[in-house]
């Protein structure tokens, strides 16, 4: 997929993050364009989760910027929760609403935010369980499902606010490895549909065949970043190498 | 009973008296040889150890001084009688009604905490020979004008200590002058609820009141005293009867040699009551003491025949005080006075008025009898309660007495017909059988004829008084009228007295002590199932309040903001680090007294239930909220719901389920907490059952039902709010 002619629609300009006095984010910049699917891998403890988790504010950011959509998320007078409402995010544990049915949790923040009525955001929860192949646990409720199940409902309540980007932090990381699959075909279909997506995952296979920029981060930092194919088949940094000798 | 008008006694009666003398001799020689008995019986308890229970302040009684000791007159005697009786005693202070248990329910041998003699008490209790007299009176805050009687107190409240006289007596009165009546427990607390204004009152014992003024409780006394009562050291009925008589013996033989006195002078200085003191020149002598045949309850026959009655009691003690004998003539009531002015009689008691026109051929002793006239009726007639309902009616009075003369005095303003009579019998009967409705007579003696079940019953208090006196001829036997006064004001002083009209004016024992479980359970029902509303309006007024602090201060907690979390976490440590028993005592007593204005019992009951429960919701509250997954506010936030919208959406449904059975137990402790304010006289529950106790000493009985009912209450609410958690919370 050629990105080059796209818009900017998340740009990071030196991001530095802390917590207390241990230092996260050292400095990060980079921008995500338009229906770009940008994969980031590393080492736990890079930083690569607090660095997407910084792209919808969920982690207050300590310096530099943010901006999404071109507006500045790190300004006092943005109303975060409007960006947020463009912004989807799929957690490794899920987060489902676990007194709410599934058909509910897809429904809730459309209709509480005033985005939809009830019938059309029931209607919106029925297209999207069928999209996610789950059209059968509409009534169900979260503690009934399986972990690949689970995740797909995270994943239709994101798109059911009709986002423009998708953020996944190890979307399958607490799955059973026979559940990895139907999560990823998923997220697949999303991204062939265009969305904007920014991943952090494991998933080697999953950066390699449907990502279009692999960021490799490492102690706060980018390290490398690029095509996924190349990086993935000849890493050019140490540490880079480093890391894929262990995971590939 | 002035205008008595007896028949003259004739000389086989008298022959009949001299009989009757002797057996009387016979019987004090025989209660002398009793009394030695009991010096002897005190090996029964040398060497041994007995655990007494007083109350823990009723100062001079008992109380503690500066440096933490036990002391007081009670402590004194006791102490001093098991010394002299070769004993030894294991004081414990335990509040009144917790000592009277302790000897009902075992656990002590005997209780000396200024215990006034009843009869409901001597149907529980062996009391000693009394050791002092009291009575009631009333005090007010130093600075109120504004109560200087009885009628002030009208939609007032005032304050007694449960299960005293004074209780008894405020009690006795309220309904007449309109005043509300609540009991405490402690003298401390009854003198706070005064000086705080939260009653303008207090009724208690004057040596009590006496003592708390001179130590600057800030109060003052308003009132005579009333309804005098003896002291007496009590044992369980039946018990401990070793013990008893070497209380006797002890008290007799400080009595004897003046350290009982000096004891008295210790504690209550210039108050203390005259020493008795002895009359030179009637030592030895004999006098011979002329009275009424019949004037019940002053001079009567019993059912042996002997001649008995107040006047009687009254005056062998007094001889046998004094060291001289007396030969006493029943003469009847002129007859006596005749025998007197000519010689034939030394002096006269007769149940005599003490008037003007008798000053003038008698010299009267002081007054030892006060009396009154009062109107009875018949015992079911609901009809007649004050004088407006006589109109049209007739009653009896008997001949040339006060009451006849009472009676004509309001008969027109009333409208009712007066009728004489010459016996009392016959009045009575009167009125048994309708044909008069009412009779007024001399209080003692309708009293006494109340209490051998004449079938009438007293619906008036005392109207018209006047006093009776010993009498002897003008200017003759000076000694013998200065030997009983002295004895008299001995007898006041040692209660001796007091026992002596209690013996013959009391109502008998009630049957409260002969009921059954079942009977108590439904005698006490009602008055408990009133405390138990109370308890459970308290608690779901409390838990309402608790909930809202819980809620406000709980998300306070998990606000995030560092001045927020500081203000809930110091209301949670104040409240939470506070026993709930202060915080009570803080907002009822203490707060009223700073601000100056004042809070009623319920309300400082609810108020400090509701914030000390607040702050254990707080804790519920931020202890549920946070033990939902943080995820779960991060999924919320990440849709674009704010703070608040994801905290009442998504936060606060799954922490309600979470606190539900923290809920439910604060629901119970709660419910339980507010037995803790009965100790202010919010009459709950427990407050209920301490009442009914205070009355029969059936704290067996009384705490198992009491505990039963809070557990059939709290079981059932418990299963109710399990089920009613079950089903919303699936």
């Amino acid at each position: 997929m050629s990105t080059t002619k796209a818009d900017p629609i998340i740009e990071v300009d030196d991001l530095h993050k802390s917590f207390g006095a241990n230092e996260v984010l050292k400095g990060i910049s980079t921008t995500v364009r338009q229906g770009e699917v940008v994969a980031v891998i590393g080492p736990s403890g890079s930083g690569k989760s607090t660095f997407l988790r910084c792209l919808n504010l969920l982690e207050a950011v300590t310096s530099g910027t943010v901006k999404v959509e071109g507006v500045d998320l790190t300004d006092a007078k943005t109303d975060i929760n409007q960006v947020r409402q463009k912004i989807g995010m799929v957690f490794q544990h899920f987060n489902l609403f676990p007194h709410k049915t599934v058909t509910e949790n897809i429904t809730l923040a459309p209709v509480m935010l005033g985005r939809m009525n009830s019938k059309q955001a029931a209607e919106r929860a029925s297209e999207l369980l069928g999209q996610v192949k789950l059209s059968d646990k509409a009534d169900a409720r979260p503690a009934q499902l399986s972990g690949g199940q689970k995740q797909r409902v995270a994943i239709a309540r994101a798109l059911a606010m009709k986002p423009d980007i998708m953020l996944f932090d190890e979307p399958t990381s607490a799955l059973d490895p026979e559940m990895v699959g139907e999560v990823l075909d998923v997220m697949k279909s999303l991204a062939a549909e265009g969305m904007t997506m920014v991943v952090v995952t494991h998933e080697m296979g999953f950066a390699r065949e449907v990502s279009d920029r692999l960021l490799f981060m490492a102690d706060g930092l980018i390290v490398e970043e690029g095509d996924p194919r190349e990086i993935l088949a000849n890493p050019q940094e140490p540490r880079t190498k480093d890391f894929l000798s262990k995971v590939l | 009973m002035q205008g008595k008008f007896k028949a003259a006694v004739t000389a086989a009666r008298a022959g009949t008296f001299l009989a009757l003398l002797v057996s009387l001799v016979t019987v004090f020689l025989g209660m002398t040889v009793v009394g030695a008995q009991a010096d002897e019986g005190n090996d029964a308890v040398r060497g041994k150890s007995f655990v007494i229970a007083t109350d823990t302040t009723f100062a001079p009684f008992e109380f503690r001084d500066a440096s933490g000791e036990l002391t007081g007159i009670d402590m004194d005697l006791i102490r001093e009688i098991a010394e002299r009786q070769g004993f030894t005693v294991d004081i414990k202070a335990l509040g009144f009604d917790a000592a009277l248990q302790a000897v009902t329910s075992g656990q002590a041998d005997g209780v000396i905490a200024g215990m006034s003699i009843t009869d409901e008490r001597k149907a529980v209790f062996d009391f000693s020979n009394p050791y002092f007299s009291s009575g009631v009176q009333m005090a007010v805050k130093a600075d109120d004008d504004t109560i200087a009687s009885y009628e002030d107190l009208r939609g007032k409240t005032v304050v007694a200590k449960t299960g005293s006289e004074g209780l008894r007596f405020a009690e006795s009165i309220a309904e007449q002058h309109g005043f509300t009546v609540k009991a405490l427990d402690k003298a401390d607390t009854m003198y706070a609820e005064v000086t705080s204004g939260n009653a303008v009152a207090v009724f208690d014992d004057y040596p009590v009141l006496a003592y708390g003024i001179d130590q600057g409780n800030g109060l003052k006394v308003v009132t005579p005293k009333e309804q005098g009562s003896s002291y007496g050291f009590a044992v369980l009925k039946g018990n401990n009867p070793e013990l008893l008589a070497a209380f006797n013996s002890g008290l007799a033989e400080l009595k004897a040699d003046g350290t009982y006195h000096d004891i008295l002078v210790d504690y209550l200085g210039t108050n203390a009551p005259a020493e008795d003191t002895q009359v030179e020149g009637v030592e030895g002598r004999t006098f011979v003491i002329a009275t009424d045949t019949t004037f019940a309850p002053f001079e009567f026959r019993d059912a042996s025949g002997e001649l008995v009655g107040i006047d009687m009691d009254l005056i062998r003690e007094i001889a046998e005080r004094q060291g001289f004998t007396v030969d006493i003539k029943a003469l009847g009531f002129d007859a006596a006075l005749q025998a007197v002015t000519s010689g034939q009689a030394d002096g006269v008691i007769a149940g005599m008025s003490i008037t003007d026109e008798r000053k003038a051929v008698f010299d009267f002793s002081d007054p030892y009898f006060d009396s009154g006239v009062q109107m009875a009726v018949k015992a079911d007639d609901d009809t007649i309660t004050s004088y407006e309902d006589l109109r049209g009616k007739t009653v009896v009075a008997k001949t040339g007495s006060e009451g006849l003369r009472f009676a004509e005095s309001i008969a027109e303003q009333y409208g009712f017909t007066v009728k004489a009579l010459d016996k009392a019998d016959t009045m009575y009967a009167e009125v048994t059988s309708g044909n008069a409705v009412a009779v007024f007579d001399d209080y003692p003696v309708l009293a006494y004829g109340i209490n051998q079940g004449n079938g009438l019953k007293i619906v008036t208090p005392k109207e018209q008084g006047s006093s009776y006196g010993f009498a002897v001829l003008k200017s003759s036997n000076p000694e013998l009228l200065a030997a009983f006064n002295a004895g008299l004001s001995g007898m006041r002083t040692d209660g001796t007295y007091q026992q002596i009209l209690d013996n013959y004016l009391n109502a008998p024992e009630g049957d409260s002590g002969t009921l059954s479980f079942w009977e108590l359970l439904v005698e006490s029902f009602p008055a408990l199932m009133k405390g138990l509303g109370m308890t459970l309006i308290a608690t779901a007024l409390s838990l309402a309040f608790a909930s809202a602090l819980g809620v406000v201060f709980g998300f306070l907690k998990v606000s995030g903001k560092k001045v927020l979390q500081a203000i809930a976490s110091t209301y949670v440590a104040i409240f939470r680090g506070t026993p709930l028993l202060v915080q009570a005592f803080f907002f009822y007593f203490g707060l009223p007294a700073a601000l100056g204005t004042q809070i009623d019992v319920f309300t400082a009951g609810v108020l400090t239930l509701s914030l000390n429960a607040g702050a254990y919701m707080t804790e519920i509250v931020r202890g549920g909220i946070q033990s939902v997954d943080l995820g779960q506010m991060e999924a919320s936030r990440s849709l674009g719901l704010n703070w608040m919208q994801s905290m009442r959406k998504i936060i606060v449904p799954q922490a309600v389920k979470i606190m539900t059975p923290s809920f439910i137990n604060q629901f119970v402790i709660t419910l339980k907490d507010t037995s803790l304010l009965a100790v202010l006289g919010f009459a709950e529950l427990t407050y209920q059952g301490q009442q009914i106790i205070a009355r029969n000493f059936r704290s067996f009985d009384m705490w198992l039902i009491v505990g039963a009912l809070y557990f059939i209450v709290i079981f059932a609410l418990t299963n109710l709010s399990n089920v009613i958690d079950r089903r919303i919370n699936k």
